[in-house]
């Protein structure tokens, strides 16, 4: 067996990226999601019409049930599972996987294009509407908007890296994915507080507390154990996922 | 150059050793062994008779599940490096639609880590002669020139080994003919070019050599005249009414082309090696016999049944 050089495999990446970022962009559902990240902006509109001067009001309810609960896991489930999933589906998966390029440097390429489109619109949401909502009230305002923009992007990296390897695992990964937000960690959570370790959520509000201890009641665990959860998990899931796709096989369509 | 045993030649570039793949209980390809050396071979078979997987398996994509698979002496399912031999030009048609034909041989040329992406593309899409369309998007190709931006993707790095999935589906007499050369050229070049058809014409103008596959299992290897002669001189069965079958059947079968007559309750039913013959046979003799025939019906000449009278060989 012969070995790709790292260098080779590492100044292909921005190519492999690219191409994931058109597939991405080109499939209907990226409209979908960009009106959906649009949803807190238009509610910041009103908020700021209406002469609503409240932080913790804007912040617990939009930020974070909105955006954080909401916005951002259907936003990484999409992009995460459609990086490979997309290319599996439509059969274009053989053209990568028939070159000499490190299977790692396929993966991450494929997390970077998902991680950058979920960070613009999902941290990008938060970014946005807290500065037409919140900024400009006092200091909590920028606070706010620090600490939930800070959980947006852990967040994002942290659910992408799940999805994409998850759909290297199953056909089933969309649906598989919206389970683990909506039971896992919207239902199951609230009855059982330890599931908080495994919460990608919990994660990244926790995460999002490295600068203000802004929402201590919300946020579960510190994030001296949030963050090292975070990476541990983003390491776990691209380590899977190539040793996946080092094995991936694909059938023809007719026999 | 194909050895259909065990033994793999010095010249071999790919081996199967008693490869087999299943999916389940599902038997795709089992127990293949052969080897082939430069030159173009026909993958022959029906459809659903396990070409796409044995290419897959060739191309790295499926494990064998018993066997062993080798392209150019490595196990392409365990070492992707040796994809900077192999050109693929799958079946199925889905081609990055937003690229232009030029970003997509290019992209290919990069993902080769070939120095200058940009000639290598340029002359790539000139040898499958596609040059007039390549800088429109893919997505607005025909069939046939979608195909043909696929085999300039797959050749772009002149790989030693060329496998393609049913290269001239969609394209047209013309482009079939300019694809035949094309391959043609290359295996003069020394390149191993196995490419599946289930189109037995296709074959016959392309590769002197032939492996047919039938149920997953290789039914003939070799020669293609040696197989297209196994193929037309099999016993045909052909059914006949006439006026009087009876009398009829007198008169054939004396012939040495007829095998046997069977006297059925409303025709007749003629075996014979050599259908022409019989042909001209059946008007004499049912002149002489004064029998008028009512109906010549030959028996099944589908591709399946000539594959089927292979396997039981």
């Amino acid at each position: 067996m012969t070995a790709i050089p790292h260098s080779t495999s590492v100044s292909l990446i921005p190519d492999i990226t690219l191409v994931t970022l058109r597939q991405l962009l080109g499939r209907r559902r990226a409209v979908l999601l960009l009106l959906l990240s649009a949803v807190p902006v238009l509610i910041a509109l009103l908020y700021r019409a209406a002469g609503a001067d409240k932080v913790d009001g804007f912040a617990g309810g939009v930020l974070e049930v909105l955006c954080l609960n909401l916005i951002l896991p259907i936003i990484a489930v999409l992009f995460g599972t459609a990086a490979f999933g997309a290319e599996i589906e439509d059969g274009t998966i053989v053209y990568l996987m028939a070159k000499p390029v490190a299977r790692w440097a396929i993966v991450a390429a494929k997390l970077l294009a998902a991680i950058s489109l979920t960070v613009i619109l999902a941290a990008g949401s938060v970014v946005i509407s807290s500065a037409i909502a919140i900024v400009h009230l006092e200091d909590r305002g920028l606070s706010a908007m620090e600490v939930y923009t800070t959980a947006m992007v852990v967040g994002s990296i942290c659910y992408v890296a799940l999805f994409v390897a998850l759909s290297l695992f199953t056909q089933r990964a969309l649906l598989i994915g919206f389970g683990y937000v909506l039971i896992w960690e919207g239902a199951l959570s609230n009855l059982l507080p330890g599931i908080a370790n495994l919460s990608i959520r919990q994660y990244a509000i926790g995460a999002g507390q490295i600068f203000y201890d802004l929402a201590p009641e919300r946020a579960r665990l510190e994030p001296e154990a949030a963050v090292p959860l975070a990476v541990i998990v983003v390491v776990a899931a691209t380590v899977l996922a190539t040793r996946r796709l080092m094995r991936l096989e694909i059938s023809g369509e007719t026999d | 150059m194909i050895a259909p045993n065990d033994a793999a030649t010095s010249a071999a570039t790919i081996e199967l050793n008693h490869a087999a793949r299943w999916y389940g209980n599902v038997v795709a390809v089992n127990d293949i062994s052969f080897s082939l050396g430069p030159g173009v071979t026909g993958l022959l078979g029906p459809n659903g008779a396990g070409k796409t997987t044995l290419l897959h398996m060739l191309a790295g994509f499926l494990a064998p599940s018993a066997g062993d698979v080798k392209v150019l002496g490595r196990r392409p399912h365990l070492d992707p490096a040796v994809y900077r031999q192999i050109g693929l030009v799958p079946e199925r048609e889905a081609v990055y639609p937003f690229m232009t034909g030029r970003d997509y041989v290019r992209f290919n040329a990069r993902l080769q880590g070939l120095p200058n992406a940009d000639e290598a593309a340029r002359q790539a899409i000139s040898a499958v002669g596609l040059e007039d369309a390549m800088d429109r998007a893919v997505g607005t190709y025909s069939k046939g020139m979608r195909q043909r931006v696929k085999v300039a993707g797959a050749l772009v790095h002149d790989p030693q080994v060329l496998l393609l999935d049913e290269p001239f589906n969609g394209m047209d007499p013309r482009q079939r003919l300019a694809m035949m050369e094309l391959l043609g050229r290359m295996a003069d070049a020394g390149k191993t070019i196995l490419f599946s058809s289930h189109i037995l014409e296709e074959v016959e103008r392309v590769g002197s050599e032939i492996l047919v596959i039938v149920a997953g299992r290789l039914a003939a290897s070799g020669d293609f005249r040696a197989i297209r002669a196994l193929m037309t001189d099999r016993p045909h069965t052909v059914t006949i009414r006439s006026s009087d079958d009876r009398r009829l059947a007198t008169a054939l079968m004396g012939d040495p082309a007829v095998f046997a007559v069977e006297l059925r309750s409303d025709s007749l039913a003629v075996r014979t090696a050599h259908l022409s013959v019989l042909r001209l046979l059946l008007a004499g003799a049912s002149r002489k016999a004064g029998v008028r025939l009512l109906e010549v019906i030959p028996a099944d000449e589908s591709l399946e049944s000539v594959f089927e009278y292979l396997v039981r060989r």
